[in-house]
């Protein structure tokens, strides 16, 4: 019996020990190493090169440590083990995401992130857009961290975005604000955001649209949220990506009615397709994209719809990439601008497309969307 | 190179390792000291040359004293010594702090050195001059052989963060040294839970200290400065006697015996406990070339709290270049003072709760000088905890932030007490089959999954800093 040999067992504790060095070296000396880390969403650090003067000047020891660090070997399995124990240890805000009561992974925004500068910055941008074209439409969705509030871990703090929107309508008219605070309220018990992705559902976006038709004073479409369909039960969103952790996918549903009618979309003016969606993305990790073909900078759509010659001109993030479809009936053409993507010039693009009273325009942004990134030339 | 890092561990470690073991006894110390330089340069190219320009300066020293008959050439050849030893170190980490001192003074405008402190310069100057002292004293044997001399000063286990080994304890094992398996597998294990106090728990805390110093004093809250300050008062703990672990634990491993350095400080009675218990490397040095030298508690009341101020400064400074580590060395001073005076003996009556919680808050505060180099934040800092803030006792981010951190504050709280060791000690203190089958796991067990865990931390490094590039 080897139990009350101290050495044979202090030999096994050594050799155990150096082995798991020895061996996880040799296994990170052999593998190859990556350009990218999906699941992280990054580049990693690649191999430095060894020059004389950044071994003098030391940074080549710096950059040796980041590029080992960023390829060492099983690198994704060890970031997992961490959030792992961070989750053991009872954190609830793992990469800036909240891990929300009912499996609800919640985008973290600090309100030290968006100071008024910020924000005034936004609002002038958008204000000189309201007195161009004053028949213009805004709504600004919350994100889910703002709704969802009763699934938020004891005491996180959000960024107020209720704020935000009061002083939309102060600085540009509460006539032209569409409000979808109050609607989504309403229905927070059910599925209208996502748990592993930061957008809102179809769900979501029809009652975005349900308030939009009263906003607008135009009649709702025949839209019934029993009609949803599921088109994928496998959806790992934004969130899900960075904590990269196992749980319970996500549906993606649409409207039937929206995916049987022939449309003709034309992506950036070369691409052509007949339809909103794009199974093709159900195959990837972005499954988001099965939304119109994930973004594009500027998509025109010939709904077949007969609307009374009514066209729609809309600035959007990819909040508004599943409620396209349900707007369709209302207009015959919708142009969609995604600003992020263009860098022309959005006064004369617009001079081109809204030509008549019987172009709507409409901006449809999340609010934080809206703070980190609306701005046009 | 610091220990928690993937090209140490797994670049530098194994290799060393293996070529140190393989290698024929008599040729270890030369793979020591390569390795060490080669260990140093990698952070500090350049500054390796001044290290090995210290490493013969100080040889050359020690052999002219022991060569020397004169006790007043000696003594000359002593002083030559100290001087070069703390010209570098004052010319290297102190000339901009007295240029700026200078300027602001009489407004002058000389301009600033901007050297790059080379790290790890106190602690083997300190380590150096404890050798030509010693050697004056004929309290050490003169090393006659360079090589084992250049081990002694850049052996990279101890170099960039202590313990401050004194020669005449290492002075045999440098010769010969033997590491039997079990302290083999003794200086593993405390390799692995220096590491992993480092990473696990100090890298952590030191997340919510940042947390709370980097937002902005007037949304923090009572509640909220003082569970930064605590956070520090862990990091700094765990990263320093983490450190120190490691040093001792690789030390170890090679046959040597560097001296303990930490002794649960946060558990002392008393400041003069705690000083005790705390950096016992560093204090020990002072005690002995300073302390005792100026005349100790020998001459008389005045004379020995005297020294106790300039023993405090000294130690305040020596952590960095910065009128805030000096404030926070005569704010121990102080203190310790007090304690001779009368509140050694007032403690000693009361409940050791009571020195405890004393100790905790005074040492607390000191934290506060010591984190926030700029004195009027300090004191900002200061008052927030005091209650002189604007934001009120307590908010929702400040519970959020307690709730997030409380089960490591728990795990720091217990580390940093005995009562973990002592359970293991009782435990293992009992006989009996079944008891030793789950020690033998155990004892696998514990270091390989603190291991695996130090890893994945290191690996997904938000936050990985070397704390000590002042000192």
């Amino acid at each position: 019996m080897k139990l009350e040999n101290e050495k044979f067992h202090q030999g096994m504790t050594v050799a155990m020990l150096a082995l798991m060095l020895l061996v996880l070296a040799a296994a990170d000396m052999v593998k190859a190493d990556r350009l990218f880390s999906e699941t992280e969403n990054r580049i990693l650090a690649q191999k430095p090169e060894l020059r004389l003067e950044n071994i003098i000047s030391g940074s080549y020891g710096e950059e040796y440590e980041n590029y080992a660090t960023d390829q060492f070997v099983s690198r994704d399995r060890w970031v997992a083990l961490k959030t792992r124990m961070d989750i053991l240890l009872q954190k609830k805000l793992i990469k800036g995401v909240y891990l929300g009561r009912d499996n609800y992974l919640i985008e973290q925004h600090l309100p030290g992130n968006y100071d008024q500068g910020k924000v005034n910055k936004r609002l002038d941008q958008l204000l000189g857009l309201t007195e161009q074209y004053p028949g213009i439409k805004v709504m600004l969705v919350p994100t889910s961290d703002n709704i969802l509030e009763d699934k938020l871990p004891p005491h996180a703090v959000s960024f107020d975005q209720r704020g935000l929107l009061d002083q939309v309508k102060e600085k540009i008219g509460e006539e032209h604000v569409i409000d979808v605070f109050p609607i989504l309220e309403e229905h927070r018990e059910e599925e209208i955001y996502y748990r592993t992705d930061h957008h809102w559902t179809t769900l979501g976006a029809y009652y975005g649209y349900r308030h939009w038709t009263e906003a607008m004073n135009y009649p709702p479409r025949n839209f019934d949220p029993q009609d949803l369909v599921t088109v994928s039960d496998s959806f790992l969103g934004t969130l899900h990506s960075r904590l990269n952790l196992p749980m319970e996918a996500d549906k993606i549903q649409i409207f039937p009615r929206t995916a049987s009618r022939r449309i003709k979309a034309v992506y950036d003016f070369a691409k052509e397709t007949t339809s909103y969606y794009e199974p093709s993305y159900l195959e990837t990790k972005n499954q988001y994209g099965y939304f119109l073909d994930d973004n594009h900078a500027f998509i025109e759509i010939d709904t077949a719809y007969v609307a009374k010659d009514r066209e729609l001109f809309l600035i959007k993030d990819s909040y508004a990439n599943s409620l396209i479809p349900i707007l369709a009936p209302h207009y015959e053409k919708i142009y969609v601008l995604d600003l992020r993507y263009y860098n022309g010039s959005l006064f004369s693009l617009m001079e081109k497309y809204v030509t008549s009273e019987k172009v709507d325009v409409l901006v449809v942004y999340n609010c934080i969307h809206f703070l980190e990134e609306f701005s046009y030339r | 190179m610091v220990f928690s890092s993937i090209p140490f561990l797994f670049r530098f470690l194994p290799v060393f390792m293996i070529l140190y073991f393989v290698a024929p006894r008599r040729m270890r110390n030369v793979i020591l000291f390569l390795g060490s330089l080669f260990f140093y340069a990698w952070g500090e190219p350049v500054y390796v040359l001044l290290m090995l320009f210290s490493t013969l300066s100080d040889y050359l020293h020690g052999r002219l004293i022991g060569a020397c008959k004169s006790r007043r050439v000696a003594r000359g050849l002593l002083i030559s010594s100290i001087v070069i030893n703390l010209g570098l170190l004052g010319f290297f980490k102190y000339s901009d702090f007295l240029i700026g001192t200078v300027n602001r003074l009489l407004g002058s405008s000389i301009p600033l050195l901007k050297l790059p402190l080379p790290i790890g310069i106190s602690f083997y100057t300190f380590q150096t001059m404890s050798y030509t002292i010693d050697c004056y004293r004929g309290e050490a044997k003169i090393q006659k052989n360079i090589l084992d001399f250049g081990v002694f000063v850049t052996m990279f286990p101890q170099l960039i963060a202590g313990p401050i080994v004194k020669y005449r304890d290492v002075q045999d094992q440098l010769r010969q040294r033997k590491a039997d398996i079990g302290a083999i597998s003794y200086g593993c294990r405390r390799f692995v839970a220096g590491l992993a106090k480092k990473v696990l728990l100090a890298n952590n805390l030191g997340l919510l200290w940042t947390e709370i110093s980097g937002g902005n004093l007037e949304n923090t809250t009572v509640l909220g400065a003082w569970l930064g300050v605590l956070a520090y008062a862990f990091q700094i703990y765990f990263d320093f006697s983490g450190y120190s672990d490691m040093a001792i634990g690789l030390g170890a491993i090679m046959g040597f015996h560097f001296p303990e350095n930490f002794n649960y400080p946060y558990m002392a009675k008393s400041i003069t406990d705690f000083w005790r218990r705390w950096h016992i490397s560093l204090s020990g040095w002072f005690r002995e070339y300073v302390y005792v030298p100026l005349g100790g508690n020998r001459r008389g009341l005045p004379r020995q709290l005297l020294n106790i101020l300039i023993v405090w400064m000294l130690t305040g400074i020596w952590h960095g270049a910065g009128w805030n580590f000096l404030l926070w060395g005569l704010w121990f001073a102080l203190w310790l003072i007090l304690e001779k005076l009368v509140l050694g003996r007032m403690f000693k009556a009361l409940p050791s709760l009571v020195g405890r919680l004393y100790t905790w808050l005074i040492v607390l505060v000191s934290w506060v000088f010591f984190a926030i180099e700029n004195g009027p934040g300090a004191l900002r800092y200061l008052s927030v905890m005091f209650g002189q803030g604007t934001a009120g006792l307590y908010d929702s981010p400040t519970l959020f932030i307690l709730l997030e951190y409380r089960v490591l504050l728990i795990f720091a709280a217990i580390a940093a007490t005995p009562l973990g060791h002592r359970l293991t000690e009782s435990f293992f203190a009992v006989t009996g089959t079944g008891v030793t089958v789950v020690r033998r796991v155990l004892e696998k067990l514990v270091p390989a999954l603190l291991l695996l865990a130090s890893i994945a931390y290191i690996v997904e490094a938000s936050y990985n800093p070397f704390l000590y590039f002042r000192f």
